[in-house]
């Protein structure tokens, strides 16, 4: 039984093309039809005390999305569980829940992402020139993208944002790259902004097939955690 | 055939979850499985038509027969459109991603006239003719229904039949129709034959239009002895026994009205000359205000909706009022949801009631004195006074409002520079006279003047009034900018594009003729005209002269009460009769009591149902506004 809870939950290709903000109402909304007793905001705006670890922007798959909820009473996590996905379309599911022991805010916890990005080459490609590649760029020190910020679109060097990254060949012409990526509040980095990357420095156009997410780590002293470990305590 | 879409498409258009479909409450049905697939389709972008509360009457009403599959399709923004086109993909209903072409029926909602040239759009986007005389057998039939129906000539050429009134009977009319004449295995002419004799359907190749040297109708006749002269519109006796949909699809982006809409009643009891919604929905029905509080309980339930939003032409009007906000105030609090309440008049009452329902702060109110003097007023039947703006509007003032919004109409039947000057003294008179409010929001007041141009309509007292030059309307708009700017800092002035107005104007009372205009406009790339991006009056005179038609001769001509109007074999229930009194009425500056004080003979009777009846069971106490 729990009050506060955190949840994972996946998003298929059906509901792939929404935008982050468009997933948080159908959320909101989802919880009203389920009707779970959502604690709310106080205020002239009352808003659900849900939080959401980190957007997800149009185009991603992921199989490891995480959010924190606060409900009115306690309820057991497999009725949550269950209640909550009636309400939800069938691209979205919750997969799992903890109580949440510590209280701390999901979007400041999340420090990195691991995604799977299927790709496409304009011609048969082998793994050893593809390494070579993903080399040359890991290689350098200074990777400049230009991002879109509040203040419009300003260069931002990406490279300390890239943990690792390598790939795997699925086809003659196709790949998978791995990119374990920094991630959260501070320093973000958007597949799609590594791909442009990737495209600008190696001079490759790469036709991209599906990017999704596999996972998403919090931090503390220098340890990459599941975020239910660190709400477990 | 489902059309395949890739990433490389869908990631590179704006909001693409507005093709994907897949949203909440979306009916799936197996379409091998059922007798008639029908693409509802709507004229504009996905935000706007997934607002509008027709749409999910019908899908509703539809795709609760088993038989049938009601799909949705709606214009793809001009960087989907380029890329179907690019990559030779036809346009496809978001249900199935079935193209437009492999329905049975695909039905237009004609909500404004500068839809029209989407609808062709539409068309050659998911691969049918748009002309009807080139469909053949085996294609789709295209249907339009909506307020616009009322004047389908401009379209004639293109819809092979419209419904004419209200749509949730004479459908399923149509639907069975449909099946018999496949069973009998007729041709496509014969279909039509066949649904020119349900009630409120107008065949419009089923009748020949006649015309006189000088452009006028001389007449609109059937082309046989079976097709009826006139078609009657089609309404709906009583509100509380059709089918009220609860279910509604909840879209995943954001549309202009995200939210439930609960429909209190249909037409209104008010009669203001200019307004055409106030003529053709005639009589006023209501819904009782028990049956809206069940639909109001299983909306939110179904969807999940943070929102409940009233919907009638004037919720002030409506008798069950007090008890239905009682008892949704007390819901909507309990379940978290709020509730807005549109057109509302500013009484004690009104007042009293946002202040319930509203904790947000207080910031615009709007309200629509439609001209500047009391003369203008009495000509267009706009039954108020400027004691009662004043009142009302100090009311407000006193109870916290700061913003106020006031609507008016430029170039009505009779203005004078007298009356636009009006619009902006009453404004400063207000500005004065809250000034005197004690406590800071009387002189916090700030307002806002909008003007639109008056555009005459069909089935109004105006219908045959010219609609005044551009370049009066110019004139008055800068006439009307200049005396605010030196006068006052405390109101501030928008006013429409006159050009849309004069295009409006010419589509709204257009006749068969002018459908050529609207094909040679589209032609050259007209499309979203009602988005000021994509407007381009040049185009459009561009094909008015190429079709060797004027369109002054639509927009800015007064007609004889004898001409023959392009829409007179279309009968809406109000009788041309009563538009010609109440257009000498106007002219005398002459009121007319409204519905609820008394009954004035304009032909609605004829349907026997609504405020008619009660009307006469009461004799005079309906709905009074003392009561509320």
């Amino acid at each position: 039984m729990a009050r506060m809870l955190r949840f994972k939950f996946s998003r298929d290709e059906s509901l792939k093309y929404i935008a982050h903000l468009d997933v948080l109402r159908l959320f909101e909304r989802a919880t009203k039809r389920a009707r779970l007793p959502v604690a709310y905001t106080q205020g002239f705006n009352p808003r659900q005390k849900l939080v959401f670890g980190l957007p997800m922007s149009i185009g991603l798959t992921s199989e490891a999305e995480y959010a924190d909820i606060e409900l009115e009473e306690e309820l057991s996590l497999q009725d949550f569980i269950s209640r909550m996905n009636e309400g939800l379309p069938r691209g979205i599911r919750v997969l799992e829940a903890v109580e949440q022991k510590i209280k701390g805010n999901i979007m400041n916890q999340i420090t990195a992402a691991r995604y799977e990005i299927h790709l496409k080459t304009p011609k048969a490609m082998s793994l050893y020139e593809m390494d070579t590649l993903i080399q040359s760029l890991l290689e350098r020190e200074d990777i400049s993208v230009m991002k879109k910020t509040k203040k419009g679109p300003r260069p931002v060097n990406i490279r300390p944002m890239i943990y690792t990254l390598s790939a795997l060949k699925t086809d003659i012409d196709a790949f998978c790259l791995e990119a374990f990526l920094s991630a959260g509040a501070e320093n973000n980095l958007r597949v799609d902004l590594l791909m442009e990357a990737f495209e600008q420095e190696t001079g490759l156009k790469v036709s991209i097939l599906r990017m999704h997410r596999k996972a998403l780590y919090t931090s503390t002293y220098n340890e990459w955690k599941n975020p239910f470990e660190v709400a477990n305590g | 055939m489902q059309i395949k879409l890739d990433d490389s498409l869908l990631l590179s258009v704006e909001k693409p979850a507005k093709y994907t479909g897949n949203e909440w409450n979306m009916v799936r049905k197996d379409p091998g499985k059922v007798d008639v697939r029908f693409a509802f389709c709507f004229p504009d972008d996905y935000e706007i038509g997934m607002s509008h509360l027709g749409m999910k009457i019908l899908y509703h009403v539809l795709n609760k027969r088993e038989d049938t599959y009601c799909e949705r399709a709606f214009a793809p923004w001009v960087d989907m459109e380029a890329l179907l086109r690019e990559k030779g993909l036809p346009l496809y209903t978001l249900e199935t991603f079935t193209p437009l072409c492999e329905f049975d029926m695909v039905g237009f909602t004609l909500q404004y006239e500068m839809s029209y040239t989407n609808i062709l759009n539409m068309l050659e986007l998911g691969g049918i003719p748009v002309w009807s005389r080139d469909r053949t057998e085996g294609m789709p039939f295209v249907i339009a229904g909506g307020p616009c129906a009322c004047n389908p000539e401009p379209l004639a050429d293109f819809i092979d039949f419209f419904v004419i009134g209200e749509g949730e009977e004479v459908t399923l009319e149509i639907i069975d129709a449909y099946k018999q004449w496949k069973q009998a295995g007729e041709d496509r002419q014969q279909f039509l034959k066949r649904v020119s004799r349900i009630e409120g359907v107008y065949v419009p190749s089923l009748y020949q239009v006649f015309y006189y040297e000088d452009g006028t109708v001389m007449d609109v006749l059937p082309v046989s002895a079976d097709v009826p002269d006139t078609v009657k519109r089609r309404i709906i006796k009583n509100l509380d026994a059709v089918d009220f949909p609860d279910a509604i699809i909840v879209p995943y982006v954001g549309t202009v009205h995200d939210r439930i809409m609960l429909e209190l009643f249909r037409g209104c009891v008010r009669g203001c000359r200019f307004c055409q919604a106030g003529f053709i929905y005639r009589p006023v029905r209501e819904r009782s205000h028990e049956k809206l509080f069940e639909l109001a309980k299983a909306s939110v339930e179904k969807t999940g909706y943070e929102e409940i939003s009233l919907v009638s032409l004037s919720t002030s009007d409506y008798s069950g009022l007090p008890d239905l906000c009682n008892n949704l105030i007390e819901y909507t609090e309990k379940e978290k949801v709020s509730l807005a309440v549109p057109s509302l008049r500013v009484d004690n009452f009104s007042l009293g009631l946002m202040e319930k329902i509203s904790k947000v702060r207080k910031s615009g109110l709007t309200f629509a004195p439609e001209a500047g003097t009391q003369r203008l007023r009495d000509v267009i039947n706009k039954g108020i006074t400027d004691e009662d703006l004043t009142s009302s509007i100090r009311l407000a003032v006193a109870g916290g409002w700061t913003s106020v919004k006031l609507y008016f109409m430029l170039g009505l039947p009779t203005e004078t520079m007298e009356d636009v000057e009006g619009i902006d003294d009453m404004a400063i008179n207000l500005i004065e006279t809250c000034r005197t409010i004690p406590g800071e929001s009387g002189k916090a007041l700030r307002i806002t003047l909008s003007t639109s141009c008056f555009v005459p309509k069909p089935f109004t007292p105006f219908q045959w009034e010219p609609m005044d030059s551009m370049e009066n309307l110019m004139q008055k708009q800068y006439h009307l900018k200049d005396r605010i700017k030196k006068r006052t800092r405390k109101v501030e002035y928008n006013y429409h594009e006159a050009k849309l107005s004069l295009l409006e104007a010419v589509l709204a009372r257009g006749d068969r003729r002018v459908g050529q205009v609207i094909h040679a406009a589209w032609k050259k790339g007209c499309k979203f005209d009602g988005w000021d991006e994509f407007f381009s009056f040049e185009k459009w005179m561009e094909a008015f002269q190429e079709c060797g038609l004027s369109p002054e001769f639509y927009a800015n001509r007064k007609r004889a009460y004898s001409e023959v109007l392009p829409w007179d074999h279309i009968d809406m229930g109000v009788s041309k009769e009563f538009l010609k009194k109440e257009n000498l009425k106007a002219h005398e500056g002459d009121l007319t009591r409204n519905c609820a004080v008394g009954c004035s003979n304009c032909g609605a009777q004829v349907y026997g149902t609504g405020i008619c009846i009660k009307a006469k069971q009461r004799g005079l106490g309906y709905g009074q506004d003392a009561e509320i």
